[in-house]
């Protein structure tokens, strides 16, 4: 198990080579050169000429590379071309806001995907189930920017319940901290910031978890319908078994696999930023800011950006993968089998 | 396997709260709302060091927190002494002599004086700044040398004369006073300690989030009115209305046209203020390229095909003034007797015709700018609907922006779309630009030697009706020679709140919030 562990982590290495490799190339060939753009309105050739120089853009792509990774395994991951700040800190102040709505929304997401999911397979072909499905079919079809201006006008506009953008009130933000609102104001015992922070996540963890919530719906249902068919679950309701105990001890357990795989891939694309989210609600996360970041050409942010969301996904899949040996005891990961 | 997990988790959250950022400033400032002013805008400013910077985002934060040694008036370009009391011009035109104000202490403590100045200005000499310090060379590309006279008075000596020398001290960008001492201690960038002289201070930088500043409370002025100034970025225009219209926020800006009803009719007051910007067409008339605009009479044609005020009128729905000249109104040096060609479709279909002009390729970008609300491919389809109707055939391509600024430098094409917004206010800022040999300023690479000559004789001319004549005589010139085709000049909208007061956009972009009240 923990060899099986451990040779995954050392996987890793090979996966965000090439993953750097490959997005330091296409910033370097595809993306528009950011000289004339990070000058600004006063930029001439000359200035520009200057600072590609003084940025080593005029170096040989493999020298840059190297340089790069020298430095970026020294902890330097450099300075963003327009903020003159270093990309970890640029990172990191950003990187708080993204992991707390990410894990907001796929609790929502995985309690009301499998919920509705199961109800959907038992009652299969009934109101209920033809209900949800096409709720999910519109959860998955909705662009997400949309979704958010509606939330937005109807439940900030229109009838005032919750703030339209923003993670907290700005004086309310717990400086002392994490960088996590409800873990701070909690521990803090800060009640007000609390329920505050907890207004402003509502709408953008609603949209958020929308298309989540329609994948991990109809996935639940799909696996459970399979499962529901199995004789072993005949055999439970000849027994005598409550309806209860066969759907959730027989059915459930077992169709669980799929599902927890796809709640996990869900997690890993909702940290990798949500980006038209953060937009619409002004959430100050990665996702909103790499965007802008690829639109200027901010190489160096953009490159570990793209390190953190392979990291994140290699991470999310290995996660993934010791929880089938938790669910499934025919799952193991020994030596001869890893 | 649980003990794993929980170890992996703590592990990783361990390395989030090493890094986030502890700032206990805010802690004491005060909740209650009449001494918070909320201002919210599209974007976070991309740093707080004034030389580093050059987007209206940071100076709009950096103009509340920095002064410079002059100022420009409240609602115009003309200068006034702020750190320097009073200043002096040599006989030659050369030397500039400023007497400091006394008293003045930067937010760290550090006294502001003669020395103070001379840091700030060789910081950003050509020999020691940074290629991202982008309008050191326009404030300090010229200077001889400094000379700290007595504690507060300091000579600098320019290498040729300037006029607009004195409007570049009273700038946003490069000419602030930064405190020597943060200067030394981060290491020559401030961007995330600002530390000026103005009349309030940085609490809390919080990324895409949020800016705070507290009134300085031992400002040499009188202090500011209320206690705390919040900065919030909001990307979504009509995120940023519900906002304003819930009173989450005091005031807004970045919005266009279409959103103005809407704000009325919630009660909230719409301030409107004209930009000191042109928005403008160019004519490829680069010789190392190729096009038919080289031609100046398919410039002519060209310029005859287009209805500017009606495009305008309808594009920017009365908001935004058709352009026509360069130089925007409230600029010295603008004449109305500045004639550009006027709108004649007939004159142009007969011109294309005789000289053969099938079609034309243009060039433009995708989203919108400061100047132009509606966005590049909007207005470059507007003029294709134009040269339809005369006869000629037009592409359009469009762009990103950035991908879109590379473009202008390598591609043929004949047409393309730009702005410029005034830095400080003075004739040479706009007109040099078609006087210059770089592409990335002269977009159409348009080459007319009168035209350059009576640029070149303006910078040497004090401010008046002397050199006013020049840049008159100047676009004339261009007018005739169609160097370029001036479009808009566009109008600044902002929204407050019907509780503020004292809140106002300078022409030039800056919000200095001094004044305001929030009852």
């Amino acid at each position: 198990m923990l060899l099986y562990f451990i040779k995954r982590l050392l996987m890793l290495i090979p996966v965000l080579f090439f993953v750097s490799v490959l997005v330091f190339l296409i910033m370097r060939v595809f993306s528009p050169d950011p000289a004339t753009i990070v000058l600004g309105q006063a930029a001439t050739l000359e200035k520009a000429e200057a600072w590609r120089e003084q940025m080593g853009l005029n170096k040989p792509i493999v020298e840059q590379y190297l340089e790069y990774m020298y430095n970026a395994l020294h902890g330097d991951f450099g300075v963003s071309y327009f903020s003159n700040t270093p990309v970890t800190s640029e990172l990191l102040a950003r990187l708080p806001a993204t992991i707390e709505l990410a894990v907001i929304a796929i609790i929502i997401a995985s309690i009301v995907g499998v919920v509705f999911g199961i109800i959907s397979a038992v009652k299969k072909n009934s109101i209920i189930d033809n209900f949800t499905m096409t709720t999910a079919l519109i959860g998955v079809s909705m662009p997400v920017f949309w979704l958010g201006m509606i939330l937005i006008i109807v439940f900030s506009g229109w009838l005032h319940l919750v703030p339209s953008g923003g993670r907290i009130d700005s004086l309310m933000k717990p400086y002392d901290g994490t960088g996590f609102y409800f873990y701070d104001t909690f521990m803090s015992g800060d009640w007000e910031a609390f329920f505050n922070a907890l207004q402003h996540a509502a709408l953008p963890a609603i949209t958020l978890a929308g298309y989540s919530m329609a994948i991990i719906t109809r996935m639940t249902r799909s696996s459970m319908l399979d499962v529901l068919h199995q004789d072993y679950i005949r055999t439970a309701k000849a027994k005598g078994l409550s309806a209860f105990s066969v759907i959730f001890k027989h059915a459930f357990r077992n169709a669980l696999l799929p599902i927890i795989t796809v709640i996990g891939l869900q997690f890993g694309s909702l940290l990798s930023g949500a980006v038209l989210t953060e937009t619409v609600f002004a959430w100050p996360g990665i996702g909103a800011y790499s965007v802008q970041c690829i639109l200027r050409s901010d190489f160096p942010v953009i490159q570990s950006v793209v390190l953190i969301v392979a990291f994140v996904f290699v991470m999310m899949n290995l996660i993934v993968d010791l929880l089938y040996a938790a669910l499934d005891p025919r799952v193991k990961y020994s030596q001869e089998s890893a | 396997m649980n003990i794993s997990k929980t170890k992996l988790f703590a592990a990783a959250m361990a390395v989030v709260f090493a890094a986030a950022a502890v700032t206990d400033a805010s802690a004491a400032l005060s909740r209650k709302p009449q001494d918070n002013f909320i201002y919210a805008s599209s974007n976070d400013p991309l740093g707080l060091d004034p030389a580093l910077v050059d987007d209206n985002d940071s100076g709009k934060i950096n103009c509340n927190i920095y002064e410079s040694l002059l100022r420009f008036e409240d609602n115009n370009t003309n200068v006034q002494p702020q750190l320097a009391e009073s200043y002096t011009v040599s006989d030659d035109g050369l030397t500039y002599t400023f007497k400091l104000r006394q008293g003045v202490t930067f937010h760290d403590g550090t006294p502001f004086n003669a020395e103070a100045v001379k840091f700030n200005i060789v910081r950003q000499l050509p020999e020691n700044a940074v290629a991202k310090m982008s309008y050191a060379g326009l404030v300090y590309g010229d200077v001889a040398e400094v000379n700290v006279i007595d504690d507060y008075t300091i000579s600098i000596t320019l290498k040729k004369k300037s006029t607009p020398y004195l409007h570049n001290v009273a700038m946003m960008y490069a000419a602030p006073m930064v405190s020597p001492t943060a200067l030394q201690k981060y290491g020559n960038n401030v961007s995330e300690h600002p530390c000026g002289t103005g009349p309030y201070k940085f609490v809390a930088w919080d990324r895409g989030q949020q800016t705070i500043l507290t009134r300085y409370e031992d400002y040499w002025g009188e202090p500011g009115k209320t206690a705390n100034l919040i900065f919030r970025p909001m990307p979504e225009t009509s995120a940023r209305v519900v906002a304003l219209n819930n009173g989450e926020v005091d005031a807004i800006d970045g919005i266009d046209a279409n959103v103005i009803p809407e704000l009325e009719q919630a009660g909230n007051v719409i301030l409107k203020s004209t930009g000191m910007s042109t928005q403008y067409m160019f004519f490829n008339c680069d010789p190392k390229k190729q096009s038919v605009t080289k031609d100046v009479r398919v410039r002519r044609a060209i310029a005859q095909a287009i209805n500017v005020p009606e495009m305008v009128q309808s594009l920017y729905k009365g908001y935004d003034t058709p352009a026509t000249t360069f130089l925007p109104k409230v600029i010295p040096g603008y004449s109305d007797k500045v004639k550009p060609v006027s709108y004649d479709p007939e004159a142009a279909k007969k011109a294309f015709a005789e000289l053969g002009v099938k079609h034309l390729s243009i060039i433009t970008y995708s989203g919108a700018r400061i100047y132009n609300t509606v966005g590049g491919q909007v207005i470059a389809e507007a003029v294709q609907g134009y040269l339809n109707q005369a006869g000629v055939d037009v592409d359009v391509l469009v762009y990103d922006w950035a991908t879109y600024k590379n473009k202008l430098i390598t591609d043929d094409f004949d047409l393309g779309f730009m702005g410029w917004n005034g830095d400080n206010g003075d004739p040479d800022n706009f007109l040099s630009l078609m006087a210059s040999d770089d592409p990335i300023n002269n977009q159409g690479m348009w080459f007319n030697q009168e035209y350059r000559d009576l640029v070149e004789q303006g910078t040497a001319i004090p401010d008046g009706p002397e050199r006013n004549a020049i840049y008159e005589k100047a676009e004339m010139v261009m007018a005739e020679d169609v160097g370029i085709l001036p479009i808009s000049h566009p109008t600044i909208l902002a929204a407050t709140r019907p509780n503020i007061t004292g809140f106002s956009i300078h022409p030039i972009g800056l919000t200095f919030m001094r004044n305001v009240v929030k009852q």
